[in-house]
Protein backbone atom coordinates (compact mmCIF):
# COMPACT_ATOMS: atom_id res chain seq x y z
CA UNK A 1 0.00 0.00 0.00
CA UNK A 2 1.30 3.59 -0.59
CA UNK A 3 1.95 6.26 1.90
CA UNK A 4 -0.38 8.33 0.22
CA UNK A 5 -3.21 5.70 0.54
CA UNK A 6 -2.06 5.53 4.30
CA UNK A 7 -2.75 9.56 4.90
CA UNK A 8 -5.77 8.81 3.32
CA UNK A 9 -7.03 6.05 5.43
CA UNK A 10 -5.94 7.62 8.61
CA UNK A 11 -8.20 10.51 7.91
CA UNK A 12 -10.66 8.44 7.38
CA UNK A 13 -9.99 6.87 10.51
CA UNK A 14 -10.10 10.35 12.22
CA UNK A 15 -13.23 11.42 10.65
CA UNK A 16 -15.17 8.31 11.66
CA UNK A 17 -13.95 8.35 15.38
CA UNK A 18 -14.36 12.17 16.03
CA UNK A 19 -18.13 11.16 14.45
CA UNK A 20 -18.36 7.93 16.81
CA UNK A 21 -17.29 10.67 19.67
CA UNK A 22 -19.90 12.96 18.56
CA UNK A 23 -22.61 10.46 18.20
CA UNK A 24 -22.08 9.43 21.95
CA UNK A 25 -21.46 13.21 23.15
CA UNK A 26 -24.96 14.64 22.15
CA UNK A 27 -26.92 12.24 24.01
CA UNK A 28 -25.30 12.87 27.27
CA UNK A 29 -25.78 16.78 26.11
CA UNK A 30 -29.10 16.69 25.49
CA UNK A 31 -29.86 14.60 29.09
CA UNK A 32 -27.98 17.36 30.30
CA UNK A 33 -30.39 20.06 28.42
CA UNK A 34 -33.50 18.26 29.70
CA UNK A 35 -34.16 19.13 32.82
CA UNK A 36 -30.90 19.24 33.91
CA UNK A 37 -29.56 22.01 36.21
CA UNK A 38 -26.77 23.14 33.18
CA UNK A 39 -23.79 22.78 35.87
CA UNK A 40 -24.89 24.86 38.13
CA UNK A 41 -25.24 23.69 41.61
CA UNK A 42 -28.72 22.99 42.77
CA UNK A 43 -30.23 24.90 45.22
CA UNK A 44 -33.12 23.60 47.00
CA UNK A 45 -36.10 24.48 49.24
CA UNK A 46 -36.93 22.74 52.15
CA UNK A 47 -39.82 20.93 52.15
CA UNK A 48 -41.75 23.36 53.97
CA UNK A 49 -40.24 26.14 51.20
CA UNK A 50 -41.73 23.98 48.71
CA UNK A 51 -45.34 24.24 49.60
CA UNK A 52 -45.47 27.56 50.81
CA UNK A 53 -48.28 29.76 49.58
CA UNK A 54 -46.67 31.86 47.00
CA UNK A 55 -49.47 33.75 45.29
CA UNK A 56 -49.31 37.74 46.43
CA UNK A 57 -51.96 39.95 45.73
CA UNK A 58 -49.71 42.87 44.67
CA UNK A 59 -50.66 46.38 42.96
CA UNK A 60 -49.63 44.42 39.63
CA UNK A 61 -52.30 41.41 40.92
CA UNK A 62 -54.85 44.25 41.30
CA UNK A 63 -54.84 46.08 38.09
CA UNK A 64 -54.80 43.05 36.52
CA UNK A 65 -58.35 42.06 38.17
CA UNK A 66 -59.31 45.38 37.58
CA UNK A 67 -58.70 45.68 33.95
CA UNK A 68 -60.18 42.19 33.38
CA UNK A 69 -63.90 43.51 34.77
CA UNK A 70 -63.77 45.69 31.49
CA UNK B 1 -56.20 31.78 51.63
CA UNK B 2 -55.90 31.88 47.52
CA UNK B 3 -56.38 29.61 45.97
CA UNK B 4 -55.16 30.12 41.99
CA UNK B 5 -56.60 28.73 39.54
CA UNK B 6 -57.04 29.31 35.18
CA UNK B 7 -60.23 29.85 33.77
CA UNK B 8 -60.28 30.53 30.10
CA UNK B 9 -63.63 32.39 28.57
CA UNK B 10 -64.30 30.36 25.16
CA UNK B 11 -67.05 33.23 24.51
CA UNK B 12 -63.43 35.63 24.36
CA UNK B 13 -60.98 33.03 22.95
CA UNK B 14 -59.50 34.31 19.38
CA UNK B 15 -57.38 31.78 19.41
CA UNK B 16 -54.42 34.15 18.90
CA UNK B 17 -51.87 31.65 20.27
CA UNK B 18 -50.53 35.05 22.18
CA UNK B 19 -50.46 32.61 24.96
CA UNK B 20 -48.50 29.91 24.39
CA UNK B 21 -46.16 32.51 22.46
CA UNK B 22 -45.36 34.57 25.38
CA UNK B 23 -45.22 31.17 27.59
CA UNK B 24 -42.44 29.39 25.34
CA UNK B 25 -40.53 33.34 25.57
CA UNK B 26 -40.74 33.43 28.64
CA UNK B 27 -39.96 30.28 29.80
CA UNK B 28 -37.53 29.75 27.13
CA UNK B 29 -40.02 26.37 26.68
CA UNK B 30 -37.53 24.15 24.54
CA UNK B 31 -38.32 23.07 20.71
CA UNK B 32 -41.09 20.14 20.76
CA UNK B 33 -42.72 21.21 24.16
CA UNK B 34 -45.92 23.46 24.59
CA UNK B 35 -46.72 24.18 27.89
CA UNK B 36 -49.76 25.84 26.94
CA UNK B 37 -51.43 25.03 24.08
CA UNK B 38 -54.96 26.72 21.73
CA UNK B 39 -57.43 23.78 20.77
CA UNK B 40 -59.95 24.80 18.75
CA UNK B 41 -63.55 22.28 18.47
CA UNK B 42 -65.87 22.82 15.41
CA UNK B 43 -63.20 24.71 13.50
CA UNK B 44 -64.57 26.59 10.60
CA UNK B 45 -68.02 25.78 11.18
CA UNK B 46 -70.72 27.39 13.19
CA UNK B 47 -70.58 26.96 16.77
CA UNK B 48 -66.89 26.98 16.59
CA UNK B 49 -65.07 27.39 19.91
CA UNK B 50 -61.59 27.76 21.29
CA UNK B 51 -59.70 26.74 24.23
CA UNK B 52 -56.17 28.03 25.95
CA UNK B 53 -55.19 24.96 27.52
CA UNK B 54 -52.10 23.86 29.95
CA UNK B 55 -52.30 22.04 33.04
CA UNK B 56 -55.35 23.13 35.44
CA UNK B 57 -53.31 22.84 38.68
CA UNK B 58 -56.09 20.38 39.86
CA UNK B 59 -57.74 19.33 43.04
CA UNK B 60 -56.48 15.82 43.97
CA UNK B 61 -54.11 15.83 40.60
CA UNK B 62 -54.56 12.80 38.70
CA UNK B 63 -50.80 12.57 37.42
CA UNK B 64 -49.77 13.04 41.41
CA UNK B 65 -51.38 9.81 42.04
CA UNK B 66 -49.99 7.53 39.30
CA UNK B 67 -46.28 9.22 39.57
CA UNK B 68 -44.19 6.23 40.54
CA UNK B 69 -41.36 8.65 42.03
CA UNK B 70 -43.70 10.64 43.86
CA UNK B 71 -42.25 14.14 42.05
CA UNK B 72 -45.26 15.91 42.43
CA UNK B 73 -46.42 18.07 45.27
CA UNK B 74 -49.12 20.57 45.63
CA UNK B 75 -47.93 24.41 47.70
CA UNK B 76 -50.75 25.48 50.01
CA UNK B 77 -52.32 28.01 47.16
CA UNK B 78 -53.38 24.81 45.59
CA UNK B 79 -50.63 24.95 42.86
CA UNK B 80 -49.52 21.00 41.11
CA UNK B 81 -45.60 21.33 40.77
CA UNK B 82 -43.17 19.06 40.28
CA UNK B 83 -39.56 18.07 40.58
CA UNK B 84 -37.22 17.55 37.64
CA UNK B 85 -34.52 15.87 39.85
CA UNK B 86 -36.68 12.97 40.37
CA UNK B 87 -39.10 12.50 37.47
CA UNK B 88 -37.45 9.49 35.74
CA UNK B 89 -39.97 10.79 32.30
CA UNK B 90 -42.20 7.35 32.49
CA UNK B 91 -45.34 9.15 30.85
CA UNK B 92 -47.93 7.56 33.54
CA UNK B 93 -48.49 11.65 34.40
CA UNK B 94 -49.24 12.13 30.42
CA UNK B 95 -51.87 9.09 30.44
CA UNK B 96 -53.64 9.99 34.08
CA UNK B 97 -54.24 14.29 33.33
CA UNK B 98 -57.27 14.94 31.62
CA UNK B 99 -55.97 18.12 29.77
CA UNK B 100 -53.01 16.23 28.55
CA UNK B 101 -50.87 18.80 29.71
CA UNK B 102 -47.63 17.13 30.50
CA UNK B 103 -45.24 17.20 28.34
CA UNK B 104 -41.53 15.70 27.37
CA UNK B 105 -38.31 17.23 25.59
CA UNK B 106 -37.96 14.33 23.26
CA UNK B 107 -38.68 10.66 21.93
CA UNK B 108 -35.84 8.74 22.20
CA UNK B 109 -34.90 4.90 21.86
CA UNK B 110 -36.49 2.46 24.09
CA UNK B 111 -38.53 4.90 25.13
CA UNK B 112 -37.20 7.08 26.91
CA UNK B 113 -39.01 10.62 26.88
CA UNK B 114 -36.63 12.72 29.46
CA UNK B 115 -37.90 14.66 32.38
CA UNK B 116 -41.50 15.89 32.22
CA UNK B 117 -42.05 19.55 31.65
CA UNK B 118 -45.26 20.92 32.74
CA UNK B 119 -46.97 24.34 33.46
CA UNK B 120 -45.62 25.66 36.53
CA UNK B 121 -48.46 28.86 36.68
CA UNK B 122 -45.16 30.36 36.52
CA UNK B 123 -44.18 29.85 39.98
CA UNK B 124 -40.79 27.88 39.18
CA UNK B 125 -40.26 24.62 40.97
CA UNK B 126 -38.12 23.36 44.12
CA UNK B 127 -35.52 25.33 43.49
CA UNK B 128 -34.68 28.23 45.65
CA UNK B 129 -37.05 31.44 44.16
CA UNK B 130 -35.69 33.96 41.11
CA UNK B 131 -32.09 31.78 41.21
CA UNK B 132 -30.54 30.86 37.80
CA UNK B 133 -30.75 27.73 38.34
CA UNK B 134 -34.72 27.62 39.14
CA UNK B 135 -35.00 29.36 35.96
CA UNK B 136 -33.01 26.62 34.09
CA UNK B 137 -34.88 23.98 34.83
CA UNK B 138 -38.71 25.54 35.54
CA UNK B 139 -38.37 28.93 33.96
CA UNK B 140 -39.23 32.10 35.03
CA UNK B 141 -40.95 32.65 38.51
CA UNK B 142 -43.27 35.79 38.00
CA UNK B 143 -45.25 34.36 41.21
CA UNK B 144 -42.58 35.07 43.44
CA UNK B 145 -42.11 38.90 41.60
CA UNK B 146 -45.63 39.39 42.97
CA UNK B 147 -47.25 38.85 39.22
CA UNK B 148 -49.62 36.70 37.50
CA UNK B 149 -48.48 34.22 34.83
CA UNK B 150 -47.67 35.81 31.72
CA UNK B 151 -50.39 33.84 29.62
CA UNK B 152 -53.40 35.35 31.01
CA UNK B 153 -51.16 39.01 31.79
CA UNK B 154 -51.03 38.89 27.98
CA UNK B 155 -54.29 37.77 26.81
CA UNK B 156 -55.96 40.71 24.45
CA UNK B 157 -59.10 39.78 24.79
CA UNK B 158 -59.25 38.87 28.34
CA UNK B 159 -60.47 35.77 27.76
CA UNK B 160 -57.56 34.01 29.89
CA UNK B 161 -57.75 34.67 33.44
CA UNK B 162 -55.63 33.62 36.26
CA UNK B 163 -55.57 34.82 40.09
CA UNK B 164 -57.35 33.82 42.76
CA UNK B 165 -59.90 31.08 41.85
CA UNK B 166 -62.64 33.49 44.11
CA UNK B 167 -61.87 36.38 41.87
CA UNK B 168 -61.58 35.43 38.73
CA UNK B 169 -65.09 33.27 39.57
CA UNK B 170 -66.33 36.86 40.15
CA UNK B 171 -65.42 38.32 37.21
CA UNK B 172 -66.32 35.69 35.19
CA UNK B 173 -70.04 35.65 37.07
CA UNK B 174 -70.14 39.66 35.96
CA UNK B 175 -69.00 38.80 32.06
CA UNK B 176 -72.50 36.01 32.26
CA UNK B 177 -74.68 38.11 33.61
CA UNK B 178 -73.79 40.71 31.10
CA UNK B 179 -73.75 38.50 27.74
CA UNK B 180 -75.29 35.18 28.85
CA UNK B 181 -73.64 31.59 29.89
CA UNK B 182 -72.21 30.69 26.76
CA UNK B 183 -70.38 27.95 27.06
CA UNK B 184 -69.29 27.88 30.52
CA UNK B 185 -66.50 27.79 32.34
CA UNK B 186 -64.51 24.93 30.34
CA UNK B 187 -62.79 22.25 32.44
CA UNK B 188 -64.17 23.64 36.06
CA UNK B 189 -65.66 20.12 36.92
CA UNK B 190 -62.99 18.04 35.98
CA UNK B 191 -59.80 20.37 37.16
CA UNK B 192 -61.86 21.33 40.21
CA UNK B 193 -64.68 19.31 41.13
CA UNK B 194 -67.42 22.29 41.22
CA UNK B 195 -69.90 24.41 38.67
CA UNK B 196 -69.75 28.13 38.56
CA UNK B 197 -73.25 28.51 39.55
CA UNK B 198 -73.89 31.95 37.05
Amino acid sequence: MTEQNDSRLNARRRFFGALGLAAMAAPAAAIEADGGTGGLPPQRESEAEKRKPRYRETDHVRAFYRTNRY
Amino acid sequence: MARLKFLCDSDRCIECNACVTACKNEHEVPWGINRRRVVTINDGKPGERSISMACMHCTDAPCAAVCPVACFYGTEDGLVLHDKDLCIGCGYCFYACPFGAPQYPRVGNFGGRGKMDKCTYCAGGPQQDSTPVEYIQYGSNRIAEGKLPLCAEMCSTKALLAGDGEIIASIYKERVQQRGYGSGAWGWRTAYREELPA
